[in-house]
């Protein structure tokens, strides 16, 4: 027979191991994403599968559509699209690119021509220019890496490929049993933080959810304008340098100057003048007008309140962690924790105090 | 090893039943369809209390609801009374014990970062179902009528707890009045 006293004890004792062992299993969760080949990438993209497809899932469900019917129809559908998306686009990506690679040795010396010609104006104005070689370090420096670029090729497919099949097979099961296998998860949570683990649960999806669309969307609008605006003054490689610029944008503050900097560099060794590069640039110009005053501050803003210098650190330790993954993932990585904080804090701290 | 198993099988279906038979007599669910009682019930979360276990405190931050599938639930609020004449801790007054079918905490449903009114502690070992605010908005973005009758149904309880607050403060009101006309004669 146990005294009152004991038996709350006990409880507490339970609460903590059972806390233990869900933190143990997430932090096993982590491990195994950051260590296993390909993992974190496919489950990033799976997760924007997820979160993307989502709402089309709970529409179809609310039009009477069973739920894991309404998934296979909704994978089969982007499946065909994909395929028909791919098809018809490869051809001319494929042209594109390797007219760029054919090409890539006279960018490589029309990039130095022009490095060569700022050292030269440099050591004008100053003595203390005189020791720079920027040159012959950015000769190798590009020769190195565009040699390790179609080296690394095979790998990177074999990569890519994995990424490709593993995120859609992980995000139809994150569909499909997502729900049952978190609240299975969430049935170890102690009692005392079920309900603030529930909570931080939604925050956090609803979060992370409205995040990844936005910026998808953003994405997706930058690419378009680019492409349009490079369509209509006749530029080479428009498609390449559309899909590229969509790609970067999603990298934050030095995304839109990394889209740009190929067209830039194009424009500048095929001799374009002021004129020529201006009219290059002005596609990307509207774009990044359009993504600042309508969409980042309409929709993104809205969603991720975090301050200027909260993102600049999250970006700087992502990128130093995980490369360009890293600066990707860096904004909804900085809100994740930054609900989790708030929600121990208000449930632990501030009801406690 | 075979018995148990099957034990084990027909146990796990008597407990889903039990379920639904609790969600369907629950005033909240009362208007679903069998169907959407399902949904309910895939989405709700099932909770093992100990006896004496307390399962949210006066003035916590709270989400959701509780109901009662097994066991007694005990709530209790803070005597304010005492508190002012002494500096001491204030003592935890027995309000009311609620059974099996029983549900509690429903406002925390439609409060903006509310705060829990009072303390429950299981005065058994309890099965409680948590229909927290998550669970209502899931219910409501996969399917909107389910979500609407349930609001409905949680409108009308708060409405009838509103009412009867209402006519307890009236009752108070008039019976200080008297006080205070019988002192003043």
């Amino acid at each position: 027979m146990t005294t009152a006293p004991q038996r709350l004890k006990q409880i507490k004792h339970q609460h903590r191991v059972q806390l233990f062992a869900f933190l143990g299993i997430i932090f096993f969760i982590f491990y195994m994403l950051m260590w296993v080949d390909n993992m974190l990438l496919s489950t990033v993209l799976a997760f924007v599968l997820f979160y993307s497809f989502g709402p089309f899932v709970n529409a179809f469900e609310r039009r009477g559509l069973n739920r894991v019917l309404g998934i296979s129809l909704l994978f089969a559908v982007s499946s065909l699209f994909f395929i028909f998306a791919v098809t018809s686009i490869y051809p001319l990506v494929s042209s594109q690119a390797s007219a760029l690679k054919s090409e890539i040795p006279k960018y490589i010396n029309g990039t130095t021509d022009l490095i060569l010609k700022t050292e030269s104006q440099l050591a004008i104005f100053s003595e203390l220019f005189q020791d720079i070689n920027i040159i012959g370090q950015t000769e190798k420096y590009l020769y190195n890496w565009t040699q390790s670029l179609f080296e690394d090729l095979p790998n990177f497919l074999s990569h890519s490929l994995t990424v490709t099949l593993l995120a859609p097979f992980f995000a139809f099961f994150m569909l499909k049993d997502g729900p049952a296998l978190s609240r299975r998860l969430f049935n170890m949570v102690p009692n005392n933080l079920f309900e603030l683990s529930i909570n931080l649960k939604h925050q956090i999806n609803s979060q992370l959810g409205s995040f990844i669309r936005a910026r998808l969307l953003e994405s997706v609008l930058v690419g378009a304008l680019v492409w349009v605006g490079l369509w209509l003054i006749g530029f080479k490689f428009a498609t390449v340098l559309a899909i590229f610029a969509a790609l970067a944008n999603l990298i934050p503050y030095i995304g839109p100057i990394v889209g740009a900097a190929p067209a830039l560099i194009i424009a500048l060794i095929n001799g374009e003048g002021p004129m020529g590069v201006t009219l290059v640039l002005t596609p990307y110009l509207i774009a990044q007008i359009i993504d600042i005053f309508f969409i980042i501050p309409l929709v993104v803003a809205k969603i991720v309140n975090l301050h200027p210098v909260t993102i600049i650190i999250s970006f700087i330790i992502g990128a130093d962690l995980l490369g360009v993954l890293g600066m990707v993932i860096a904004i909804p990585a900085a809100s994740v924790i930054k609900v989790t904080i708030a929600n121990v804090y208000e449930h632990l701290v501030e009801f406690r105090s | 090893m075979v018995s148990s198993l099957w034990d084990n099988i027909f146990k796990k279906d008597l407990q889903t039943k039990n379920i639904t038979e609790i969600l369907r007599q629950c005033y909240m669910f009362s208007t679903l369809t069998k169907r959407e009682v399902k949904l309910v019930q895939n989405i709700i979360n099932i909770r093992n209390y100990q006896s004496g276990e307390t399962i949210f405190k006066l003035g916590e931050p709270g989400v959701g609801m509780y109901i009662i599938a097994e066991g007694c639930v005990d709530i209790y609020v803070d005597d304010f009374t005492n508190s002012k004449n002494t500096e001491s801790k204030t003592q935890p007054v027995f309000i009311t014990r609620l059974k099996k079918g029983d549900f509690f905490g429903e406002l925390a449903l439609v409060e903006e970062s509310g705060r829990r009114q009072a303390t429950a502690v299981s005065s058994t070992d309890a099965v409680l179902l948590g229909f927290f605010k998550p669970n209502l908005i899931e219910i409501s973005e996969r399917s909107p009528a389910t979500g609407i009758k349930i609001i409905f149904r949680l409108g009308e309880i708060l409405g009838r707890r509103l009412k009867d607050t209402s006519s307890k403060i009236t009752d108070l009101k008039k019976a200080l009045e008297k006080l205070r006309d019988h002192k003043s004669t």
